[in-house]
């Protein structure tokens, strides 16, 4: 017996990629847009899909990805708005990835939006690629007016910031401002949205990043 | 636990690797990790070595370094230890890299 060193150059990531690469090129190929909504449980991810479809159903053809441990309940909220959706079970699993994604999007080449909610979760599902062209983050208020400051890369690499329930931030003192200033220093690219679903708040400005992302499809 | 993830991408390569070279055992399993990875590599240590269990590369020793992302101000160059997005002369700050993860080198004994 003797021991020998053997010199690599794997990427262990390179799966993930691999998939997502084709994800993407599925999509572009089929002119889809698709949005991975992202953040802490309970913010408000299938209530923003829900009213996205129900604002926008004779303009546009959504059709959603429900990802969660388990995402029946999920899958039932968005599907009972007539658009077609597909749950996506991840079990033990913290994220969604590129490969989870693979097997259901060929479904969606017919639809103009694709929305992809990940697990509700802000860390786990950062550093898997889905093929997306967007990324949202999702947070609350109720989740504390230091969220922002305590996940930077999930804020870091979106491309829109809701900040949700901004209508309970006095009854539970969370300085919204606060939320904002930390998003924008950490992403001064990002579109920033405060926003309550619930009372109408910032609601129109997100059909407007929509609908212009929509716009500038494929260009 | 996400990390589970990669340890199974990880020991798919060390075994095809082992396989390659008629490896009977593997010691030592070198990494590169990124630090802007979300990863925690007592997760990473704990789920390779339970999903090695029965293979050659049970028992095997994960080396990691860690790399350093370049966060620079594109205005003025000042460099930054830590992740931000504007640098105070109001620059945009560039960050490139610390989001790679890399097998380098395995240590393996041979007949
Ligand atoms: N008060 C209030 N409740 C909201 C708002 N947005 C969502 N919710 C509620 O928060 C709970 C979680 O919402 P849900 O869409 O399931 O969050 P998800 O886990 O991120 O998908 C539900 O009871 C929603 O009705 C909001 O802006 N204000
Ligand atoms: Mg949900
Ligand atoms: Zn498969
Ligand atoms: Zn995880
Ligand atoms: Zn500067």
């Amino acid at each position: 017996m003797h021991r020998i060193e053997v010199d690599a150059e794997y990427d262990v990531l390179s799966l993930n990629k691999r998939l997502a690469k084709e994800n993407r090129e599925f999509l572009s190929k089929h002119g889809v847009i698709a949005i991975n909504v992202m953040g802490a449980i309970g913010s408000g991810k299938t209530l923003l899909i829900e009213k996205t479809i129900e604002a926008l159903k004779d303009e546009v053809k959504i059709g959603a990805i429900l990802g969660d441990v388990i995402a029946k309940d999920d899958y039932e909220r968005v599907a009972r708005h007539g658009v077609k959706a597909e749950p996506l079970n991840t079990g033990k699993e913290c994220h969604l990835d590129a490969h989870l994604v693979h097997h259901v999007i060929e479904k969606f080449g017919d639809v103009d939006v694709l929305f992809i909610e990940n697990v509700g979760n802000l860390i786990c599902p950062v550093d898997f690629d889905l093929g997306e062209n967007y990324r949202v983050v999702m947070v609350s208020v109720t989740e504390g007016d230091d969220v922002v400051k305590k996940h930077p890369e999930i804020f870091r690499l979106a491309d829109v910031i809701i900040i949700n329930k901004i209508a309970l931030a006095e009854a539970v003192e969370a300085n919204v401002d606060k939320m904002v200033n930390d998003a924008k220093s950490l992403n001064p690219k990002a579109k920033i949205i405060k926003m309550d679903l619930k009372k109408n708040i910032g609601f129109e400005e997100w059909l407007e990043w929509l609908r212009c992302a929509l716009r500038s499809r494929g260009e | 636990m996400h990390e589970l993830s990669y340890a199974q991408a990880l020991l798919d390569e060390v075994l095809r690797l082992a396989e390659e070279n008629d490896a009977k055992k593997i010691i030592r399993i070198h990494l590169k990790i990124g630090e802007l990875l979300l990863i925690n590599p007592e997760q990473l240590k704990f789920c390779f070595s339970a999903i090695s269990k029965g293979t050659i590369a049970e028992d095997a020793e994960l080396v990691i370094e860690f790399i350093k992302p370049k966060i620079i101000c594109t205005e003025c160059g000042r460099e930054f230890d830590e992740v931000i997005g504007i640098c105070d002369c109001g620059g945009i700050v560039s960050i490139e890299g610390g989001k790679d993860f890399l097998l380098k080198k395995i240590e393996m004994e041979v007949e």
